[in-house]
C-alpha cells in the first residue's frame, strides 16, 4: 500500500441550500519521499485535498491513509496530534507570527514536537543563519517563506504540504523556494506536496496530480524530474 | 449631506455581518448610558418621591418650638409674616404604653391638616377614644386593629399631668407619618430614653391649650422642589424673617407666663389671706367660747355652794323645830301618863263599886229567879189546884209573889243603872285618856312625819347639789377638751399657714426661675428622617458621578479598539471606494452611521432600562430604611440627553479618530494589505539574564503584551476598574462595620450611661453611686458632667457633647483619649480642651486653635484646643473639671454616670436597666448595646452601596474582558489559525492567548487594588456623614475578595474564550490576505 492514499474521497460544503462538491470521489496515492506537484485551475479541489491531507479539514466520505493511519477517521484531538507530529505546512502568505523573530517562529513549531530538529540547523539549511534574529517584517517575502519552510521542516514531519508557496513571490525568489523544497525532499527524503496553478513547474516533481472539477483527473509519474534551476517559465 | 443608498445598504449589511462587534459597542453604550442615566436619576427620583410625598401630605416648611410652649398669639404673629401661607399649632407628647411584656415609649401626635399621615389600613381616629399606629407597632406588640392600648398617666415632679383626656385608646388603623420616614423616632425622658413608635390621636383628645409645635407652610414652597437650593433659600429667607419677631414673641410668652403665674400667686395669696383670717377668727371664736364656758362654770360653782349652805341652814332650823316639838310631846306624854295612873286608880274604885253593885244585882237576880221559880211553882200548883179558891189563894199568893218580883225588878233596875253609870264613868275616863294619848301620838307621828319630810328634802337637795356638781365637773371636762382641741387646731392652722406661706414663696421663687422662652426655628433639615434621606440622596449623587466616568472611559476604549479593528479589516473596501471616487465624507459615513446606530440604540435602551431599573433597585434597598408610600421613577430628559451625548462623543469620537486616520491614506496604499504590526524587541530582551531564563511561551507572551498596547491598556484599565470597584465596595463595608466596634468597644469602654436627676445633691449621688458599686454586676462607675453645646469656628459650627469627668485621671477607664495614629494617650489638663477628630475636621480646627463653645444657656466661651482625639461617632469635647470651673466659674455638678458592667449579657443588662430606671435618682438609662444595635441598622443600609459596587464592577469586568477577548481573537485570528495548524492543542492555543490576558489581569488586579484604595477613600469621603468618621481601613480579606471576584469574572470570560478559540476556522483564516 502506498504511503499516502486517497480513496474515494468526497467533500461537500453546504452553502445555505446549495451543496457544493469540492471533492468528488478523488483517488490518488503518493509514495514516501516523493515530491508531488498538484496542479489544476482554481476551484478544482486541490487545496481541499491538501487541507484534508493536512488534517485541517474533514472528509464527507472516503478514506485518507497516511503511513497506515486513516486520517479521515481521526478525532479532533488525534487530528491535532497528527498535525503536530506528522505534518508541515507552508502557505502562500507565509503566516509567520509577526511578533516573533525568524528563529522564534521556528521554535514555535519545534517546542511542541518530540523529534524536532534544531532550529539553528534548520535556519542554516534554509540559508538564513544570519537573519534568524530578525522579525518577519524585516525580511523579504522569499526570506519569510524560507522561515515558513524552516518552521515546517523543523518539526521533522512525515509530510510537507505547500499551498502555492511561490504565489506571492517573484520569479527568482519563487524558484529559490522551489529549489529549497526540492532539495529538502531529496536530501531529507521527505514527502513533499506542492500545490500550484503554475503547471510549468510540474516537471520538477516525481509525480504530478492534475485536478479538475473536484477530482484527480490525471496522475502522472515523472521518471526524470528536472532540477528546478533548469526549469524556465 | 446625502447618504448614498448603496453605502447605507452596505452599512446595514455590515451590521448584520459583524453583529457581535455592533452589539459590543451597543452594549457599552447601553451600560454607559444606562448607568449614567439610572444612577444620576436615582437621586432626583428619590428627591422627587419625597417631594411629592411631602406636598401631598402638606408637610411643613418651617417648624417652631419653644421652651415655654406656643400660643395662639404666636400663630397670629407668624401668620402676618411675608411668605407664610398657613400656620398650624399642634400638640405632641411622649407617652408610655405598657404592654404585656414590655414598656414602650411612643410619640403621641394629633391628626392635623398639616403633616397628614397616610392611612394604610383601617380609618383615621374620629373619636377621642381612638388612635392610629404605625404598622411596626402592631407587629412588635402583637396587637391588631380594634385592640385597646393604655397610655400610662405621666407625672411631672410627682404630680399627675393629663395630656390626654382619654388614655384608653382603641386602635382603628395604621398610618405612615411623613415626619418619621426613617426608623429614627427621637429621644425622650421616658422609659429607656428612646422613642419606639408614633401614634396619632384625635386632636379633641388633647388636654392642653398650649401648642408644643407650630408648623408653617409657605406660599411658594410648592413651586420648588424640596431640598433644592431655591427651596432652601426660600425657607431660609422666611426663617430669617421669623427670626425678627422671635425675640418679641419669646418675651411675650415669657411675660405671659410670668403674669399668669403672678396673677395666680396674687390670687393664691388673697385666698391665703382670707383663709388665714377665717382660720384665725374661728380660733378666736373657739377661744371666746371656752372663756365663756369657764365663767359659766364659775358662777354655777358659787351658786351651788351658796345653795348648799342655805339648804344646810334651813335643814338645821327645821331639825331644831322638830326637836322642840319632840320635847313638848314628850312632856305631854309624861303628864298624860301621870293622869293615866290617877285615872286607873279611879277606875279601880269604880270597878269595886261596880263589883258591889254587880253582887247586889246578882242577889236581886237570884231573888227574882226564886220569885219567878215560886211563881212558876204556884202557876204549876194553879194548874194542879182544882178548886178555884185554892186557885184564888194560889193566884193571890202569885199576885203577892209578882208584886214582890216587881219590887225586885225595880231594885234591879236601879242597880243596873248604877253599874251603867259606873261603866260610863270609866268609859268616859278612859276615852279622855285615850284621846289624850291619841293627841300625843298624833303629835308624835306629826313630828315623825316632819322629820321624814325634812330627811327627804335633805336627800333631794343633797342629790341635786351633787348632780349640779357633777354637771359642773362635766362642763369643766368639756372645756378642757375644747381647749385641747383648740390648741391642736391652732397648731394645725399654724403649720398650714406656714406651709401655704412656703408654697407661696416657692411659687414666687419659681416665677423668678421661669426661664426666658427660647424659640427653635427649624426646617425640614432638622427632621432626622428627612435629613438622612436627603443626605443619602447626596451620597448617591456623588457616587453617580464616579461610576459613569469609569463606564464612559471603558466604553470609549472598547469602541476605540472595536472600530479600529473594523476599519483595519475594511481597509481594502475603503481603498476600493476611494479608488471609485467616493469622497472622504461618504466613506466615513458608514462607520459613523454604524457606531452612531450602535450608540443611539444602545443608549436609548440603556436609558430606558437605567431609568426604570437602577432607581428601583437602589430604592428597594433604601426602602428598608425609609417609609415613603410611593417611589416615583421618571424619565429624566436632562440626564438621558447628557448621557447619550457623552457616550456619543466617546464612541463616535473614537470611530472618527480611527477612520479619519485611514481615509487620509491614498487608495493605493489602502488597497495594499496593511503592513502588519511589526514585531519589536521589548526592553526586557536587553536584560539578557532574565530573558534567557524565560520559557519560549513566556517570551511570546511578553512580546505580545507590548505589541498590542491598546489592548494591554484596556485590559489593565478594565480589570483595574473592576478590582478597584470591588475593593472600594468591600473597603466601604470594612470601614462601616468598624465604626461601631471602634466607637463603642474601643474608644468608649462603658456599657451603661445613666442620666441622674438634676435635683440630686452630691450626698444623694454619692449614696447612689456606692449603692451601684456594691452590685456584683457592676465593675466600675465614672461620674461626669455632660452637656450639649455648639462648637464654632470660622462660621462653621457643629453640635457637640461636652464631657467633664469628675476626676480627670479616671476618664481613661471609660473613654480612651488618644492620638489617631500613634494611639498615644492624652491627659486632660487645665491648658485647654481635647476635641474629637471629625469635629476638628468639620470646623477646620487644629491643635492650638481656639474655638467658640456655646452652651445651652447661651454662654459663649473661647477655648483653646490642646489635643485632637480619635473618635468615630458624634462629636465630643473633653474638658477637665478644673478648666470647666475656671471658664464657667460655676459650681461643678455631675449629671451622668458611665458604668462598666462585668460582661453582662443583653438580657442581664436589660434587667439592670429596668431596675435603674425605677430608681428615683435616675432620669434615663442608655445601654451601649442598644445604641449599637440601633446604629447597626442604619449602617447596614450602606451595605447596599457595596452590593451596587460589586454588581456593577462585575458587569464592567465582564463586558470589558469579553469584548477584549473577542477583539483579541479576531485581530490575531491568522496567528491563532497558524498555531492551530502547527498542531497546538486547544489547551495550548488557549494558553497561548490567555496567558497574556491572565498576566494583564493580574497586573490590572494589582493596580486595581491600589486604585481601589484611593477610590475607597473617595467614596468614603462622599458617603461620610457629618456625625461619623469612617476609618479608612480595608481589611486584608477584602483585598482577597476583590482579587478573587475579579479572577472569577475573568475566568468566566476565559472559558468563553476557550470555546471561541476552539471554533476558529483554520482554513478560512489562513486563506485571506492580511
Amino acid at each position: 500500500m502506498a504511503y499516502i492514499e486517497f480513496k474515494n474521497v468526497c467533500k461537500e460544503y453546504k452553502m445555505g441550500e446549495i451543496i457544493i462538491k469540492a471533492l468528488d470521489n478523488t483517488n490518488f496515492s503518493i509514495e514516501k519521499g516523493e515530491l508531488v506537484v498538484v496542479v489544476g485551475p482554481s476551484g478544482a479541489g486541490k487545496t481541499t485535498a491538501l487541507n484534508i491531507l493536512g488534517g485541517m479539514d474533514s472528509v464527507t466520505s472516503g478514506d485518507v491513509t497516511v503511513d497506515g493511519k486513516n486520517v479521515a477517521k481521526l478525532k479532533n484531538k488525534e487530528l491535532i496530534k497528527y498535525r503536530r507530529e506528522d505534518i508541515g505546512f507552508v502557505f502562500q502568505f507565509y503566516n509567520l507570527v509577526q511578533n516573533l523573530t525568524a528563529i522564534e517562529n521556528v521554535e514555535l513549531a519545534t517546542q511542541i514536537c518530540k523529534d524536532s530538529l534544531s532550529p539553528d540547523e534548520v535556519m542554516e539549511k534554509v540559508g538564513l543563519s544570519d537573519r534568524k534574529k530578525n522579525f518577519p517584517s524585516q525580511l523579504s517575502g522569499g526570506e519569510q517563506q524560507r522561515v515558513a519552510i524552516a518552521r515546517a521542516i523543523a518539526k521533522n514531519p512525515k509530510l510537507l504540504l505547500c499551498d502555492e508557496p511561490t504565489g506571492a513571490l517573484d520569479y527568482k525568489t519563487g524558484k529559490q523556494i522551489l529549489k529549497l523544497l526540492q532539495d529538502t525532499a531529496r536530501k531529507e527524503n521527505m514527502t513533499v506536496i506542492i500545490i500550484t496553478h503554475n503547471a510549468a513547474i510540474a516537471p520538477m516533481a516525481d509525480k504530478i496530480i492534475r485536478f479538475k472539477n473536484g477530482t484527480a483527473e490525471k496522475i502522472e509519474i515523472n521518471e526524470n524530474p528536472i532540477p528546478v534551476e533548469n526549469i524556465e517559465w | 449631506m446625502k447618504i448614498k443608498k448603496a453605502l447605507l445598504k452596505d452599512t446595514f449589511k455590515e451590521i448584520k455581518k459583524s453583529y457581535k462587534r455592533f452589539i459590543s459597542i451597543l452594549l457599552m453604550a447601553l451600560l454607559g448610558v444606562g448607568f449614567f442615566a439610572g444612577l444620576r436619576a436615582t437621586s432626583p427620583d428619590m428627591v422627587d418621591s419625597i417631594d411629592t410625598y411631602y406636598k401631598n401630605q402638606n408637610v411643613y416648611d418651617i417648624e417652631i418650638m419653644s421652651t415655654l410652649g406656643l400660643t395662639d398669639d404666636d400663630i397670629e404673629a407668624l401668620s402676618n409674616i411675608e411668605n407664610v401661607a398657613n400656620v398650624y399649632g399642634t400638640y405632641s407628647k411622649d407617652g408610655l404604653i405598657k404592654t404585656s411584656d414590655k414598656e414602650i415609649v411612643s410619640k403621641i401626635l394629633c391628626v392635623e391638616d398639616i403633616n397628614k399621615p397616610v392611612l394604610v389600613e383601617g380609618k383615621m381616629p374620629e373619636n377621642v377614644d381612638e388612635c392610629v399606629v404605625e404598622e411596626k407597632f402592631l407587629k412588635d406588640t402583637d396587637k391588631s386593629i380594634g385592640d385597646i392600648i393604655e397610655i400610662e398617666p405621666e407625672t411631672t415632679e410627682g404630680e399627675e399631668t393629663e395630656y390626654l383626656k382619654n388614655k384608653t385608646l382603641k386602635i382603628v388603623g395604621t398610618v405612615e407619618s411623613p415626619l418619621y420616614i426613617s426608623r429614627e423616632r427621637g429621644n425622650t425622658k421616658l422609659g429607656t430614653g428612646v422613642i419606639n413608635y408614633y401614634i396619632y390621636v384625635n386632636k379633641e383628645n388633647v388636654n392642653s391649650d398650649i401648642y408644643t409645635e407650630i408648623y408653617i407652610t409657605l406660599e411658594n414652597s410648592h413651586k420648588y422642589q424640596t431640598a433644592s437650593n431655591k427651596y432652601e433659600d426660600y425657607v431660609e429667607e422666611t426663617k430669617s424673617k421669623i427670626e425678627e419677631i422671635k425675640e418679641e414673641r419669646e418675651n411675650a410668652r415669657y411675660q405671659e407666663l410670668i403674669d399668669e403665674a403672678n396673677e395666680e400667686i396674687a390670687k393664691a395669696e388673697e385666698e391665703f389671706n382670707t383663709e388665714k383670717q377665717n382660720g384665725e377668727a374661728q380660733i378666736q371664736e373657739a377661744e371666746n367660747e371656752i372663756t365663756d364656758g369657764k365663767a359659766q362654770i364659775e358662777t354655777a360653782e358659787t351658786e351651788i355652794s351658796s345653795n348648799e349652805t342655805k339648804a344646810k341652814k334651813e335643814f338645821a332650823n327645821a331639825e331644831a323645830q322638830i326637836e322642840s316639838a319632840k320635847t313638848e310631846v314628850a312632856k305631854n306624854a309624861l303628864r298624860l301618863n301621870n293622869q293615866k295612873i290617877e285615872a286607873e286608880k279611879g277606875f279601880e274604885q269604880a270597878e269595886q263599886q261596880k263589883a258591889g253593885l254587880q253582887s247586889t244585882l246578882d242577889n236581886i237576880n237570884n231573888a227574882i229567879k226564886i220569885t219567878e221559880n215560886s211563881i212558876a211553882e204556884k202557876q204549876n200548883e194553879l194548874q194542879t189546884a182544882e178548886t178555884e179558891e185554892k186557885k184564888e189563894s194560889i193566884n193571890q199568893e202569885i199576885a203577892k209573889l209578882q208584886a214582890e218580883k216587881q219590887v225586885y225588878e225595880t231594885n234591879k233596875q236601879s242597880v243596873q243603872a248604877g253599874i251603867t253609870e259606873i261603866d260610863n264613868q270609866i268609859a268616859s275616863g278612859r276615852a279622855q285618856l285615850q284621846s289624850a294619848e291619841a293627841q300625843i301620838n298624833s303629835a308624835k307621828s306629826q313630828i315623825e312625819k316632819q322629820e321624814n319630810t325634812l330627811q327627804q328634802t335633805k336627800n333631794k337637795t343633797n342629790s341635786q347639789i351633787a348632780s349640779s356638781k357633777k354637771e359642773l365637773e362635766a362642763s369643766k371636762q368639756e372645756i378642757a377638751t375644747a381647749e385641747a382641741e383648740l390648741e391642736k387646731n391652732r397648731a394645725e392652722f399654724n403649720s398650714k399657714i406656714e406651709e401655704a406661706e412656703g408654697k407661696l414663696i416657692d411659687a414666687k421663687e419659681k416665677v423668678s426661675e421661669i426661664e426666658k422662652a427660647k424659640w427653635y426655628i427649624l426646617d425640614r433639615q432638622q427632621n432626622a428622617g428627612y435629613n438622612s434621606y436627603i443626605q443619602d440622596t447626596k451620597s448617591i449623587e456623588n457616587l453617580s458621578i464616579v461610576f459613569p466616568i469609569v463606564f464612559f472611559a471603558i466604553a470609549t476604549l472598547v469602541s476605540l479598539t472595536s472600530m479600529t479593528r473594523m476599519v483595519e479589516e475594511q481597509r481594502q473596501e475603503i481603498g476600493t471606494l476611494k479608488a471609485l471616487g467616493y469622497n472622504k465624507i461618504h466613506i466615513m459615513q458608514k462607520y459613523v452611521i454604524y457606531s452612531s446606530l450602535a450608540c443611539i440604540i444602545g443608549g436609548i435602551i440603556g436609558m430606558n432600562i437605567g431609568f426604570q431599573l437602577l432607581p428601583r433597585i437602589i430604592w428597594d434597598m433604601y426602602e428598608m430604611m425609609y417609609t415613603i408610600p410611593e417611589f416615583i421613577v421618571s424619565f429624566n430628559h436632562q440626564y438621558s440627553s447628557i448621557g447619550l451625548g457623552l457616550i456619543y462623543i466617546c464612541i463616535v469620537g473614537a470611530t472618527l479618530y480611527t477612520i479619519i486616520k485611514e481615509v487620509k491614506n491614498t487608495p493605493a496604499n489602502l488597497l495594499r494589505p496593511k503592513a502588519p504590526k511589526y514585531g519589536k524587541r521589548v526592553l526586557l530582551e536587553r536584560v539578557n539574564f532574565i530573558w534567557k531564563r524565560l520559557k519560549f511561551s513566556h517570551k511570546v507572551t511578553v512580546r505580545n503584551i507590548f505589541r498590542y498596547k491598546k489592548r494591554f491598556l484596556m485590559t489593565i484599565i478594565g480589570i483595574m476598574g473592576c478590582t478597584s470597584l470591588i475593593l472600594a465596595g468591600f473597603g466601604l463595608k470594612d470601614s462601616i462595620s468598624s465604626i461601631l466596634p471602634n466607637q463603642y468597644e474601643d474608644i468608649f469602654d462603658y456599657d451603661i450611661q445613666v442620666s441622674l436627676k438634676t435635683s440630686l445633691n452630691q450626698e444623694q449621688k454619692d449614696r447612689y453611686i456606692s449603692e451601684l458599686k456594691q452590685k456584683e454586676e457592676i465593675n466600675d462607675v465614672l461620674e461626669t458632667y455632660m452637656e450639649s453645646a455648639t462648637a464654632e469656628r470660622d462660621d462653621k459650627s457643629e453640635t457637640v457633647q461636652i464631657v467633664v469627668p469628675k476626676d480627670k485621671n479616671e476618664i481613661d477607664k471609660m473613654i480612651k483619649l488618644r492620638d489617631i495614629k500613634t494611639k498615644e494617650k492624652f491627659e486632660l489638663s487645665e491648658e485647654g480642651i481635647i476635641i474629637t477628630d471629625k469635629l476638628a475636621e468639620l470646623i477646620g480646627a487644629e491643635v492650638g486653635d481656639t474655638i467658640k463653645i456655646t452652651t445651652s444657656d447661651n454662654e459663649e466661651k473661647e477655648i483653646k484646643i490642646v489635643e485632637i482625639t480619635e473618635n468615630y461617632i458624634s462629636h465630643y469635647i473633653y474638658m477637665s473639671k478644673e478648666l470647666y470651673q475656671q471658664i464657667y466659674g460655676e459650681e461643678y455638678s455631675t449629671n451622668v454616670l458611665l458604668i462598666q458592667d462585668n460582661d453582662l449579657s443583653e438580657e442581664q443588662e436589660e434587667t439592670i436597666m429596668q431596675e435603674m430606671v425605677s430608681k428615683n435618682e435616675v432620669s434615663t438609662v442608655t445601654l451601649t448595646k442598644t445604641t449599637m444595635k440601633t446604629l447597626d441598622d442604619t449602617m447596614n443600609s450602606l451595605n447596599y452601596v457595596v452590593a451596587i459596587l460589586i454588581v456593577s464592577a462585575g458587569l464592567l469586568a465582564f463586558v470589558v474582558l469579553y469584548n477584549l477577548s473577542n477583539i483579541n481573537i479576531s485581530e490575531r485570528i491568522r496567528e491563532l489559525a497558524t498555531i492551530k495548524v502547527l498542531g497546538f492543542y486547544d489547551r495550548e492555543v488557549y494558553d497561548y492567548v490567555t496567558r497574556e490576558t491572565i498576566l494583564l489581569t493580574l497586573i490590572g488586579i494589582v493596580l486595581g487594588l491600589g486604585v481601589g484604595y484611593f477610590l475607597n477613600s473617595y467614596i468614603l469621603g462622599t458617603c461620610e456623614i457629618d456625625m461619623l468618621r469612617f476609618e479608612k481601613v480595608i481589611k486584608p480579606i477584602s483585598y482577597v475578595y476583590a482579587t478573587a471576584i475579579t479572577l472569577v469574572f475573568s475566568i468566566i470570560v476565559n472559558i468563553v474564550t476557550y470555546f471561541a478559540l476552539k471554533k476558529i476556522d483554520m482554513i478560512g483564516s489562513l486563506k485571506s490576505v492580511e
